[in-house]
């Protein structure tokens, strides 16, 4: 009876052990984990930007669904460049408004040209 | 006898009135190689440096409009960027090109700022913060457009003449900034705009030269915000402010004075 305590319970501490050694390598882990995924998420968000602000020069050709789109896209850019540091912020906040400013201003000129 | 007196100085402090409500005095006319400068003194001063000299001239014969002021990221307005040191050593506004890396013409561009500057770099820092130094620049304004054909007002080039002629190559794509080549813009025809004054010649106004450099969100919505034509009105005191034409033809393009560039339309 004892011994199967004395069983349960090292068994119980060896787990917990284990648990906790799995629990610190994944909090070690973290931030280079998070480090590395923010590299990827960078390139991410720069080819993103290239491809929605690449398309300025064509933005008069563009449907209002096409330009709706665009301007989406560049809402959904928004919160990922607002993260950056801050020179590549400033940068990209400014262009990001540059180039959104572009599409609603095709969009609301084609909308009054319907009127 | 009072009563005399009384208007004469009502007449007087009228004539004053008026003459002091004046703003400002007369500006003087820029020298064709100063036409375009602009002083950038944002935290220099507090890092014990003269303000920075920035020559657009030299700047627009090798880049559009564009590259700097959309992909780069410049403002329109002089000292609204807000440039740091710190930006400009992370590759970015002035470091974007000046890096000590990239090659142009043959020669390796120097570097804008560095995290580390010891007593060497000094001459290297006089280079941008100039103002009121006695520094010698690589490029000579009078040599540079010698070549070059002739305006009568801003810096007395024909910047869109000398670009037809191969005289400059203004590039529309740096590496690493630029999202698009940004050369075949479809853009609206040309058209007329009716001058308030009579008989003053119609304004023919070109998309297609405008955007050729400087794209289309230069200019839209930030500097010209209506969708109809015709629902905004210009004046020419506006203009002269630095609004519509002016955030550009009082500072950088040719200026206000060449009325003919715009007002060119003839008169039936």
């Amino acid at each position: 009876m004892f011994k199967a305590k004395f069983k349960a319970t090292i068994v119980t501490v060896l787990l917990f052990i284990g648990l906790v050694g799995l629990c610190s390598v994944r909090a070690m882990g973290g931030p280079q984990s998070s480090a590395a995924q923010a590299e990827p998420a960078k390139e991410t968000w720069r080819k993103e930007f290239d491809d929605v602000c690449s398309k300025t020069q064509d933005a008069m050709t563009f449907s209002q669904e096409e330009l709706t789109d665009l301007i989406r896209r560049c809402d959904a850019l928004l919160p990922q460049i607002e993260k950056l540091d801050e020179s590549l912020k400033k940068v990209y906040m400014e262009r990001l408004r540059k180039c959104r400013g572009l599409y609603v201003y095709v969009l609301d000129a084609k909308r009054n040209e319907k009127k | 006898m009072n009563k005399k007196i009384f208007i004469a100085l009502a007449l007087i402090l009228v004539f004053c009135g008026s003459a002091l409500s004046q703003t400002g005095v007369k500006k003087k006319r820029p020298l064709p190689y100063e036409y375009g400068r602009v002083i950038i003194d944002n935290y220099s001063d507090k890092a014990d440096l003269a303000p920075v000299v920035f020559e657009h001239w030299i700047h627009r014969s090798m880049f559009t409009c564009r590259v700097c002021h959309v992909d780069v990221g410049f403002a329109m307005k002089a000292g609204a960027t807000g440039i740091t040191a710190a930006d400009n050593a992370r590759g970015y506004y002035c470091g974007s090109c000046h890096n000590g890396k990239r090659v142009v013409d043959g020669k390796t561009v120097f570097q804008a700022c560095s995290r580390k500057v010891n007593l060497e770099d000094e001459k290297r820092c006089l280079r941008c913060h100039s103002y009121g130094q006695k520094v010698a620049s690589d490029f000579d304004f009078f040599k540079f457009s010698e070549p070059l054909p002739k305006e009568r007002f801003g810096n007395g080039v024909d910047w869109e003449k000398s670009e037809e002629l191969g005289l400059i190559k203004p590039a529309s794509f740096l590496e690493g900034a630029s999202t698009s080549k940004g050369n075949a813009f479809v853009v609206q025809k040309d058209f007329a705009l009716n001058p308030k004054v009579e008989g003053m010649p119609d304004i023919i106004f070109s998309h297609r030269k405008h955007t050729v450099w400087n794209g289309c969100e230069l200019c839209h919505p930030d500097i010209f915000m209506g969708v109809k034509r015709g629902t905004v009105k210009y004046s020419m005191v506006d203009i002269s402010q630095g609004k519509s034409c002016g955030a550009c033809h009082t500072t950088v393009a040719f200026p206000l004075t060449d009325c003919q560039r715009c007002h060119s339309k003839p008169v039936v």
